[in-house]
């Protein structure tokens, strides 16, 4: 298989967020979740596209979503659907994830320099 | 693909990950890299190309078994407690399925027999097809255990070293269990089952019964499995 140049931050918690807000809005088999990622974010998250069915399982397993299998035009693929108890971690994930990039602009446009002083 | 597939397949069995969830995973990467394949095909590139694109995108093996190895959740319980997969669980299944057969004996003996002290007498009838259940149950069982711990260590390409374990444990207690029954000293009284486990009275050229019948339960549940050892690792050289 041909190497290629990925984004190892991706993995850290951020596809889970990810795929829950799109999950969220409606279900999806995972070459259209990827396909949304990359189409949504303007192609900055870059990523190994297998990798994102080990979020899913691990998402599913842990009650997060759902899946079924369903067979759109002769092709038979597995849709995932956010459940409640991921609309619910969605929540949590998403407040922290808006406290952290909240903190680090103002490390970087140096607000809290300028408070302190 | 598929050989790229493969090799993603035995790294993942090889460090843990459980046979099923290997089967979706790689049942899902198939139909995304036919999606890939479509798209690049659409975009205007070759067949060629459009492969090589899909595979590229996919991401390289290290990267789609890593991403899946470093997850607990789908490690197989045949790796994480080896102990309770090829010890405690193979003799819980044997134990159920002799309880199974010692009831229908049990069952057998106050249904046909009734006024006979054992059940070990001549049948006639429906009786021999009842029992013959039971005895099917309790000498099939130890070898249809045996066989399901190889299936077991060979979906999952464990070492061989639990496994034996497990079909020596298994191959010593089908062959020493023994079943003794004796009726109560009311007339036509419930019949008393039980079992005990020595290595028996007989002996087959000073050898005891108990380890014939031992060593009979391992040559043929372990045989099947060290010929699929034996076939993997002369695939694997070739």
């Amino acid at each position: 298989m041909a190497m290629r140049e990925t984004n190892p931050s991706f993995m850290n918690g951020v596809p889970e967020l990810l795929i829950l807000r799109l999950l969220e809005q409606e279900e999806m088999y995972g070459y259209e979740i990827v396909q949304a990622i990359r189409s949504r974010t303007d192609a900055v998250i870059a990523v190994g596209e297998g990798v994102v069915y080990p979020v899913l399982h691990g998402l599913e397993s842990s009650g997060a979503l759902r899946s079924r299998r369903k067979t759109v035009s002769g092709r038979s693929r597995i849709y995932y659907s956010v459940t409640a108890a991921g609309r619910r971690r969605l929540a949590d994930l998403s407040a922290t994830w808006s406290n952290l990039t909240s903190a680090i602009q103002k490390v970087l446009t140096g607000a809290q320099y300028g408070e302190a002083i | 693909m598929a050989k790229q597939f493969d090799e993603l397949r035995e790294r993942l069995l090889r460090a843990g990950v459980a046979p099923r969830h290997v089967r979706r995973y790689l049942g899902e990467l198939g139909d995304h890299l036919t999606d890939l394949k479509a798209e690049e095909r659409k975009a205007g590139r070759s067949r060629a190309e459009a492969e090589a694109a899909a595979m590229g995108r996919l991401g390289g093996v290290d990267e789609l078994s890593q991403a899946m190895i470093g997850r607990r959740e789908f490690q197989s319980w045949s790796v994480r407690a080896p102990w309770a997969a090829f010890g405690v669980a193979p003799l819980l299944v044997l134990a159920a399925a002799w309880y199974v057969a010692l009831f229908i004996l049990w069952s057998g003996w106050n249904v046909f027999l009734p006024e006979s002290s054992t059940p070990f007498v001549r049948l006639q009838g429906v009786a021999i097809l009842f029992f013959g259940i039971g005895r099917s149950i309790f000498f099939g069982a130890p070898i249809l255990v045996g066989w399901g711990v190889g299936l077991m260590a060979a979906r999952q390409r464990l070492k061989a070293v639990w496994p034996v374990v497990s079909l020596v444990l298994i191959a010593l207690i089908g062959g020493t269990g023994q079943v003794h029954v004796s009726r109560t000293p009311v007339a036509g009284g419930l019949g008393y089952i039980g079992m005990n486990f020595n290595v028996g009275p007989g002996s087959l050229r000073g050898v005891p019964a108990g380890v014939v019948h031992a060593l009979v339960i391992l040559l043929i549940t372990a045989a099947p499995y060290f010929v699929w050892r034996l076939m993997r690792a002369r695939h694997v050289l070739a």
